[in-house]
C-alpha cells in the first residue's frame, strides 16, 4: 500500500533520515523504534506529506504520493499525532466528525453516514457516553481515545501513530492496539506505529524497524531485530531476551 | 441528505432565525431615534431626508461595519486558534487607517482610492503580523498578541507622524475618525461595505469546515485533508477585505470582533458554520446598538462609536486575557 | 543675564498674581492671538519667541519659534531667558508654569472668550509692556469700528447663521464660543448658541433641521464648502455661504473686529452701502 523507496528528509542543512526503504502491506502493522531524534517521527510526517521529502519517492497504491490532493491522501491515510490542544469549546462529537472533512464537501454539512460513522467510532474506542464533552475538559488518556477515534472515523485504509500509548492506562493501552489490529485485518487497513514500548511492538507489529541516526538499522520481524547488539546499539543499554510466555512473541527486558 | 444530523443544528436554525429578527428589531428601534425627533408614519419632506439621507444610511452602515469586523473577528481566531486575536489588536485595523490616510493625503479626489488603500494596508499588517507571530514550534497565544502590540504602535507611531504633518482643520477630522466614527455615511458607503460583507460572508462560510480543524491545529488539519495554504490565504484575504472597507467607512470601530464571536461561541458551542454567520448578525446588531448610544445620548453632539465599543470591549479583553 | 527682580504684580485671567519686574525685555508668546496683540500694542520688539502657528503680523514670523500651542518646547523657551511667558489655557499649564516659575520665569495665563475678555487682555498685555497708553488707544479703535458695525446692523433684521468649522465630520461653534457674541453684533444668531461646549460636533439631523439662512465657513482647506446636509437649507439655495479666514475668526485677538466686519457685511450688505 505504501512503498517508501530510498527517501531522505533534510531538516535546514541537516538530514534528519537518509535513503530509507520499506513498505507497508495490507493487514500488517510495523512498529517504528529508535532512540530520542532517531528521525522517527520526522519519518512518518513525510508519510502523507506533511514534511517534503528531499530525495527519493513515496508511493501509495503504486502512485506517486505528490501526485493526490490532500483530500485523496486525507481519505487513505489518517494520522495520530502527538495532540493539539484547542482554547475553543469544541465537543467531542464535532471533534471526531472532523475527521470526515476529506469525504464531505467542504461547504456542506456531514451526512447521517457520517453521524453513524462518528459514533460507531467513538463506541469502539469506549466513548459513547462522552459525545457532548468539551475536549479541554477530558485527561490526557481520554484525549487521546478521542484522537484514536477520529482516526478511525475517517476510514482511511492506512494509519499512522505517533505514540498512541503515551497516556494510556493498561487496559486502553491494549484496546488501542486490539483496535488496530482488528482495523488490519478485517478491513484491509495497516499501520505504523511509532513506540517505545519494546514489549508491545513485540506483541502487535508484523514488523519492526529499528531506526538509529535516521537510517534503519535493522528491519524485519521481532525475534529477528530484537537482538542484544542492535538494541545496545540503539539504546545503549544491556537487555536480557526471553519468550513471553503467554504468546511465545520475544520479551525484552532491561538491565539495570 | 437527511439533515436530522444532530439537534444543535435546528438549534442552530432557531438561533440564526432569532438573530435575524433581533436585527431587524434593531434596525428598526434605531431609526425611531435620533437627535431630530420624528414620528416615522407623518413625515414632511425635510424629515423624509433626515430619515432617508441621513439617518438610515448610517445604520445600515453601521450594521453593515460591524458585520465586517465581526467576520473578521471570527475567521482569524480560528485560524490563528487563539480567541484573542481581533483585527483592532492585530494590527489590522491600524494597517488599514494608515492606507486610508495615505489615500487621503494623496488621492482625495478620487473617493474609491480609500478602500483600495485600506484593503492593501490592511493585508500587509497582516501578513506581517503573521510573520513575526509565526516560529518553528508554531504560535502561541502571547506572541501573537505581542506581535499584534508591536505592529498596533508602530503604524499608530506613523499614523501621528502623518498627523503632524497635517494642518489643524484636518487633523480634527482624523482624530475624531481613527476613534471610528459612523457620521460620515453614505448610501453608496454602504453599498460598498455591504458587497464586502456579502463576498467576506461566502468565502468564509465555504472555509468554515476546513475553519473547524484549522480551530485544532494547523498540522492536524493538513493531516485530516485541508488544504492549509489556500484556506489561510482566503482567510487572511476576506478578512483584509472585510476590515479595509469597514475602516475606510468608519474608521477604527474597536473590539467587536473580539466581543461577538466569543459570544456567540457561548451561545451556540464553536462550530465556524454556525459561527461565521451569526457573528455577522450579531456584530451588525451590537455595532447598531453602539452607534444608537454614540447618536442620543450627548444630542445633539455626538460621541464617536469606537468610544463606545471600546467601553465595553476593553474590559471584557482583560476578563478573556484572564481565563485564558 | 541677571534676573531683574519682580517689583510689580499683575493679576492673569486665572486669578493668579503674577510677579513681574519693573520693565520687561523678553517674551516669549505660546498663542497667536496673544502675539497680534503684542504687535497691536507695539512691543514686538521684546518678543523672543513664539509658535509655529503665529504667523501674523509679518514681523512675528522672524521670531524663532518653540513649538506649537499644545506642545510648547520648555527647553528652548528657558534658552531663550525670557522675563514672562504668555499663554493661553489651551496650553498644558499645570506641569509647564512649574518648570518655568522654578526657573524664576513668570507665567502670564489669558482666557478671552468674548469682545470684553479680548479688549481685557491687550489691556493687561499693555500693562506688562508698559504700553497702556497704546493699549487704550487700540482698544478704544476697536471699539469705535464695532460701535459702527452695531449702528449699521442694529435695525436690521437678525439673520439664522452656522458657523461650519469643518465639513466632515461637521464641527461648529457651542454655547462657549465668543463667536455668538460676535455673530450677534454682526447682526445675527448662531443656530447652534445652546449647544454644550465651545466647538461641538454636530448631529447631522440636527444641523439638517436648523435650516439655517446663512453658513459662514471658517476658510481651510477641507472646508471650502457647506455640508451635504445643507443642500436644501434657505443658505445654500440663496448662495449666502460666506468663506472667513480661518486664522482671524479662531484668534481670539484685534483681528477679530475684521471679521465681524466682514460677516456684518455679508449679512447686511445692504447696511454698508
Amino acid at each position: 500500500m505504501l512503498d517508501v523507496q530510498n527517501i531522505s528528509i533534510n531538516y535546514g542543512v541537516c538530514a534528519v533520515v537518509q535513503n530509507t526503504s520499506f513498505s507497508l502491506e495490507a493487514g500488517k502493522i510495523i512498529a517504528l523504534l529508535g532512540a530520542n531524534g532517531a528521525g522517527k517521527t520526522t519519518l512518518l510526517k513525510s508519510l502523507n506529506g506533511s514534511l517534503p521529502i528531499a530525495d527519493g519517492e513515496i508511493l501509495l497504491n503504486n502512485k506517486v504520493l505528490k501526485s493526490f490532493s490532500r483530500r485523496e491522501i486525507a481519505q487513505k491515510i489518517a494520522v495520530i499525532a502527538q495532540e493539539n490542544e484547542t482554547k475553543f469549546p469544541v465537543s467531542v462529537l464535532e471533534f471526531v466528525l472532523s475527521g470526515r472533512f476529506a469525504h464531505g464537501t467542504a461547504f456542506g454539512w456531514e451526512t447521517e453516514k457520517d453521524l453513524q460513522i462518528a459514533l460507531d467510532s467513538l463506541e469502539k474506542c469506549d466513548l459513547q457516553t462522552y459525545a457532548n464533552r468539551t475536549m479541554n475538559h477530558l485527561s490526557g488518556g481520554e484525549r487521546q481515545r478521542v484522537v484514536l477515534a477520529r482516526a478511525l472515523a475517517t476510514e482511511a485504509e492506512i494509519l499512522l501513530l505517533d505514540e498512541p500509548t503515551a497516556n494510556l492506562d493498561l487496559a486502553h493501552q491494549a484496546l488501542m492496539f486490539r483496535l488496530i489490529r482488528e482495523k488490519c485485518e478485517t478491513r484491509n487497513g495497516a499501520a505504523i506505529v511509532i513506540t517505545h514500548d519494546l514489549n508491545l511492538a513485540a506483541e502487535f507489529a508484523d514488523e519492526i524497524l529499528l531506526l538509529k541516526n535516521g537510517k534503519i538499522l535493522a528491519k524485519g520481524a521481532s525475534e529477528k531485530v530484537f537482538t542484544e547488539e542492535n538494541l545496545h546499539e540503539i539504546f545503549g543499554v544491556k537487555v536480557l531476551l526471553d519468550k513471553n510466555p503467554a504468546s511465545a512473541n520475544v520479551r525484552v527486558t532491561t538491565l539495570y | 441528505m437527511n439533515v436530522q444530523n444532530s439537534k444543535f443544528k435546528v438549534q442552530g436554525f432557531r438561533f440564526g432565525i432569532a438573530l435575524i429578527f433581533v436585527l431587524g428589531l434593531t434596525i428598526f428601534l434605531a431609526t425611531l431615534l435620533g437627535s431630530e425627533n420624528l414620528s416615522i408614519f407623518d413625515l414632511n419632506e425635510q424629515q423624509k431626508t433626515i430619515l432617508f439621507d441621513i439617518r438610515l444610511p448610517r445604520i445600515l452602515l453601521g450594521a453593515s461595519v460591524g458585520a465586517s469586523l465581526a467576520l473578521a473577528g471570527a475567521s482569524l481566531q480560528s485560524l490563528l486558534r487563539n480567541p484573542l486575536a481581533e483585527p483592532y489588536l492585530l494590527g489590522v485595523s491600524n494597517g488599514a487607517a494608515l492606507g486610508t490616510m495615505l489615500a487621503f493625503v494623496f488621492f482625495a479626489q478620487f473617493e474609491l482610492a480609500r478602500p483600495v488603500f485600506a484593503f492593501a494596508g490592511a493585508s500587509l499588517a497582516t501578513f506581517v503580523v503573521y510573520q513575526m507571530a509565526k516560529s518553528r514550534a508554531g504560535m502561541n497565544v502571547e506572541r501573537l498578541v505581542l506581535s499584534g502590540v508591536i505592529v498596533t504602535t508602530f503604524l499608530s507611531s506613523i499614523i501621528v507622524l502623518l498627523t503632524s504633518l497635517l494642518d489643524a482643520a484636518k487633523l480634527r477630522s482624523f482624530t475624531f475618525w481613527l476613534l471610528g466614527d459612523l457620521s460620515q455615511s453614505t448610501i453608496n458607503g454602504f453599498y460598498l461595505s455591504f458587497a464586502a460583507v456579502i463576498i467576506g460572508t461566502i468565502i468564509l462560510i465555504k472555509n468554515a469546515r476546513a475553519l473547524n480543524l484549522m480551530m485544532i491545529g494547523e498540522r492536524d488539519a493538513f493531516d485530516f485533508g485541508v488544504e492549509v495554504n489556500k484556506t489561510r490565504l482566503a482567510v487572511f484575504a476576506s478578512s483584509s477585505l472585510l476590515v479595509g472597507t469597514a475602516v475606510a467607512a468608519s474608521g477604527s470601530v474597536g473590539y467587536v470582533g473580539l466581543i461577538v464571536p466569543h459570544l456567540v461561541r457561548l451561545a451556540i458551542g464553536s462550530d465556524n458554520r454556525l459561527v461565521i454567520p451569526f457573528s455577522a448578525l450579531a456584530g451588525a446588531i451590537f455595532v447598531v446598538l453602539a452607534d444608537t448610544v454614540a447618536r442620543v445620548a450627548i444630542a445633539p453632539r455626538e460621541l464617536p462609536v469606537g468610544a463606545i465599543t471600546a467601553l465595553i470591549g476593553a474590559p471584557m479583553f482583560i476578563y478573556l486575557l484572564r481565563r485564558n | 543675564m541677571q534676573t531683574v527682580l519682580p517689583t510689580r504684580e499683575i493679576t492673569d485671567d486665572l486669578g493668579h498674581k503674577v510677579k513681574l519686574p519693573d520693565t520687561i525685555e523678553r517674551a516669549v508668546s505660546l498663542a497667536p492671538n496673544l502675539t497680534e496683540i503684542i504687535f497691536a500694542v507695539e512691543a514686538g520688539d521684546k518678543l523672543v519667541g513664539r509658535t509655529s502657528y503665529d504667523n501674523f503680523p509679518l514681523e512675528a514670523q522672524k521670531i524663532p519659534t518653540v513649538g506649537d500651542t499644545l506642545n510648547p518646547n520648555i527647553e528652548n523657551i528657558i534658552a531663550l531667558k525670557p522675563q514672562v511667558v504668555l499663554v493661553s489655557t489651551a496650553s498644558q499649564i499645570e506641569t509647564f508654569t512649574k518648570q518655568l516659575e522654578s526657573q524664576n520665569i513668570a507665567v502670564f495665563i489669558t482666557n478671552p472668550n468674548s469682545l470684553v475678555g479680548i479688549y481685557k487682555t491687550i489691556y493687561q498685555i499693555g500693562e506688562i509692556f508698559n504700553k497702556t497708553e497704546k493699549a487704550r488707544e487700540v482698544v478704544d479703535n476697536l471699539k469705535q469700528r464695532v460701535a459702527d458695525v452695531e449702528a449699521r446692523t442694529d435695525t436690521a433684521e437678525d439673520i439664522k447663521v452656522f458657523l461650519q468649522i469643518s465639513k466632515e465630520p461637521l464641527f461648529t461653534i457651542g454655547k462657549e464660543s465668543f463667536l455668538n457674541d460676535l455673530i450677534y453684533r454682526a447682526g445675527g444668531i448662531s443656530v447652534t448658541e445652546n449647544v454644550a461646549t465651545a466647538y461641538p460636533k454636530l448631529s447631522k439631523e440636527t444641523a439638517l433641521a436648523l435650516n439655517p439662512e446663512a453658513i459662514i465657513l471658517s476658510d481651510s482647506e477641507d472646508n471650502k464648502e457647506p455640508n451635504e446636509v445643507f443642500k436644501n437649507s434657505p443658505a445654500v439655495k440663496n448662495n449666502k455661504i460666506f468663506k472667513i479666514n480661518a486664522d482671524i475668526i479662531s484668534r481670539p485677538g484685534p483681528r477679530i473686529v475684521d471679521a465681524l466686519e466682514q460677516i456684518a457685511r455679508d449679512l447686511h450688505p445692504e447696511s454698508f452701502q
